[in-house]
C-alpha cells in the first residue's frame, strides 16, 4: 500500500472544513475568529517549515548537520521549559540542558541502536523525529516537574523550615515536594500510556498506518515510542531537579528568591 | 558556664538596604535563660532565625559552642537546639504523628521515644493524653503550642529557642511551661512580652529598631548599650 497525496484543491477543501466550526462559534457570540485564523495559520507555516527542514535534512543525511539540529531543538526546549517554569534562565540553564540532554540522547540512543537498529546509527529518517518525540515530551514534564516544585516549596515554606529545624537533611526536607513534582510530571504519560488504544489512536500510529505500514510494524513502533517517552520524560525530571536543588538553594539550605523570576 | 552561643557586633541587612540587626553583641552561656524584648518589628525573632541560617549576616560573627557560623555549625545548631515559633507549623495529620515526626529524619530515628515518654511529656505540659488522636487542624494555638514544646523536649535537646510560646497560653498552662523551663539543665534563648515569663528570666535585652537599647540581668545591674 502506497500512501495517496493529497493535491492542493483538496488542500484547499481541507481548510475548507474549518469553515463550519468557525461560522458556529460565531453563531454561538465566541469572538474567536482572531484566534482562529492566527491558530491556523501558524499550524500551516510552522509545519511547512517542518517539511523543508526535515526534506533538507533527510536529503543531506549528514550526521554532524543532525547533532547540530538536535542540539539547536535541546537549546529552544531548554529555554522554553525554564522561562514557563518560572526560574531565571540564567541561574538553571545549564543544569536543565545536562538532564533534558542526557534523557534525550539515552533514551533515543536506545531506541536505535539497541531496538530499531536501522544501517547507519545517526541516520536522520530515525534519529530527528525520535529525539524531537522525546524532547517535546520531556518538556511538559520538566516545566510541571520544576513549577509544582519550586511553586509548593516556596508556598510550603514554613512546613519545609520546620523540618529542617527538627533535624532532617536537606534531601529529607525537599523530598515531599520532590515526590510530589515527579509524580505530577509523568503522570500524563502515565495515564496516556493506562488508554493508549482505548480513548484514541495514537497520532504517529495512525500515521504509519497511513503511510502504508502494516498495523502491527505500527504498533510494535507506538510501543516503543512510549516506553522511550516514559524512561526519557522520568530521567530528565529526576536529573533536572535533582540538579537544580544546587543551585536554588543557598550553603544553609534556604531557597535563593533570586533565581525565581516571581518574587 | 561555657558560651553556647556568642554574637559579636551583627549586623543583618534584609534586600537592598533594611536593617534588621544592627551592631548586635551578647553571649549566652549553658544553663542561662536569656529573653529578648520589645516592639514587633524590634528584630527578636531576627536574632534567633539569624542563629539558624534563615538570614545571612552583613557583617560581624556569630559563634555556637566556640564555632564560628557556617553549613556545618547551621546543622549542628538545627539537630542540638530545639526552635518553636509562635505560630508552630506541626506538619502532619494527628498530634501522634506531629510528636513523632523528627524521629522519621535519619539523624533522629535510633532515639524514638517510648509512649510513656510521650505521655509523660504530655502530662508536664498539662495536655491531656486524648490530644494524641486529634487532628492538628482541629487543635486550639495554644494546644498547637504545647504539642511543638512537647516536641522539642521529646527531641531531647537542651537548648532550646522560643519565640512568644506562651502567647496563646491559658494561666494554668503557661505555668507549666514555665515549670518545664526553670529546669537548670535547660538553655533558654526566647523572644518574649510575657511579665511572668520575663520574670523567671536571668537576663533581658530590650531591643528597639533592630538594635539592644537595655540589657537587663538578674542581679538588678544595667547597661545600657
Amino acid at each position: 500500500m502506497t500512501t495517496l497525496d493529497i493535491a492542493w484543491p483538496q488542500m484547499a477543501v481541507l481548510y475548507g472544513l474549518c469553515l463550519l466550526p468557525w461560522l458556529l462559534l460565531g453563531l454561538a457570540g465566541l469572538r474567536l475568529n482572531k484566534t482562529i485564523a492566527i491558530s491556523i495559520v501558524r499550524m500551516s507555516v510552522q509545519l511547512g517549515l517542518v517539511g523543508v527542514y526535515l526534506k533538507t535534512l533527510f536529503n543531506l543525511n549528514d550526521p554532524w548537520l543532525n547533532g547540530l539540529w538536535i542540539l539547536l531543538m535541546l537549546v529552544v526546549a531548554d529555554v522554553s521549559i525554564l522561562q514557563r517554569a518560572g526560574l531565571k534562565i540564567r541561574y538553571f540553564m545549564l543544569c536543565t540542558f545536562t538532564a533534558i540532554a542526557f534523557s534525550t540522547v539515552f533514551a533515543t540512543g536506545y531506541l536505535v541502536v539497541l531496538v530499531i537498529r536501522p544501517a547507519s546509527y545517526f541516520d536522520a529518517h530515525y534519529i530527528v523525529p525520535l529525539a524531537g518525540m522525546m524532547l517535546g515530551n520531556s518538556l511538559q514534564g520538566n516545566v510541571i516537574a520544576l513549577e509544582r516544585f519550586y511553586a509548593s516549596l516556596r508556598k510550603n515554606d514554613s512546613e519545609y523550615l520546620t523540618f529542617l529545624l527538627l533535624g532532617a537533611t536537606h534531601w529529607e526536607a525537599v523530598r515531599p515536594y520532590f515526590r510530589m513534582a515527579i509524580t505530577a510530571a509523568i503522570s500524563p504519560t502515565l495515564a496516556g500510556m493506562a488508554t493508549m488504544g482505548l480513548v484514541s489512536l495514537p497520532g504517529m500510529m495512525t500515521g504509519q498506518i497511513l503511510g502504508g505500514s502494516e498495523p502491527w510494524l505500527a504498533v510494535k513502533y507506538q510501543i516503543a515510542i512510549m516506553i522511550c517517552l516514559f524512561a526519557s520524560t522520568t530521567l530528565a525530571c529526576i536529573i533536572n531537579l535533582k540538579l537544580s536543588l544546587k543551585i536554588a538553594f543557598n550553603s544553609y539550605d534556604v531557597l535563593k528568591e533570586e533565581v525565581m523570576k516571581t518574587p | 558556664m561555657p558560651d553556647i552561643i556568642q554574637f559579636n557586633q551583627v549586623t543583618v541587612i534584609a534586600g537592598q538596604n533594611k536593617t534588621l540587626l544592627s551592631d548586635i553583641t551578647f553571649t549566652l552561656q549553658t544553663g542561662a535563660k536569656l529573653a529578648l524584648c520589645g516592639k514587633s518589628g524590634a528584630g527578636k525573632s531576627t536574632v534567633l532565625k539569624t542563629l539558624l541560617g534563615l538570614h545571612p549576616l552583613a557583617s560581624g560573627s556569630v559563634h555556637f559552642n566556640g564555632r564560628p557560623l557556617n553549613a556545618s555549625t547551621i546543622a549542628a545548631i538545627r539537630s542540638q537546639a530545639a526552635y518553636i515559633g509562635q505560630e508552630p507549623v506541626l506538619a502532619a495529620d494527628t498530634v501522634h504523628e506531629a510528636l513523632l515526626l523528627p524521629f522519621q529524619f535519619k539523624a533522629r530515628r535510633s532515639h524514638k521515644p517510648t509512649e510513656a515518654q510521650i505521655d509523660a511529656v504530655l502530662a508536664r505540659l498539662y495536655l491531656p493524653q486524648a490530644i494524641l488522636g486529634q487532628a492538628c487542624g482541629q487543635i486550639s494555638g495554644g494546644e498547637k503550642q504545647r504539642i511543638a514544646l512537647a516536641r522539642g523536649l521529646l527531641l531531647g535537646n537542651t537548648l532550646f529557642l522560643l519565640d512568644e510560646v506562651t502567647s496563646a497560653l491559658d494561666p494554668e498552662s503557661k505555668q507549666a511551661v514555665l515549670k518545664v523551663f526553670a529546669d537548670p539543665s535547660l538553655t533558654v534563648l526566647s523572644v518574649t512580652h510575657d511579665a511572668d515569663w520575663l520574670a523567671q528570666c536571668s537576663r533581658v535585652l530590650e531591643f528597639e529598631a533592630g538594635r539592644i537599647i537595655m540589657d537587663t540581668r538578674k542581679d538588678s545591674h544595667h547597661d545600657h548599650t
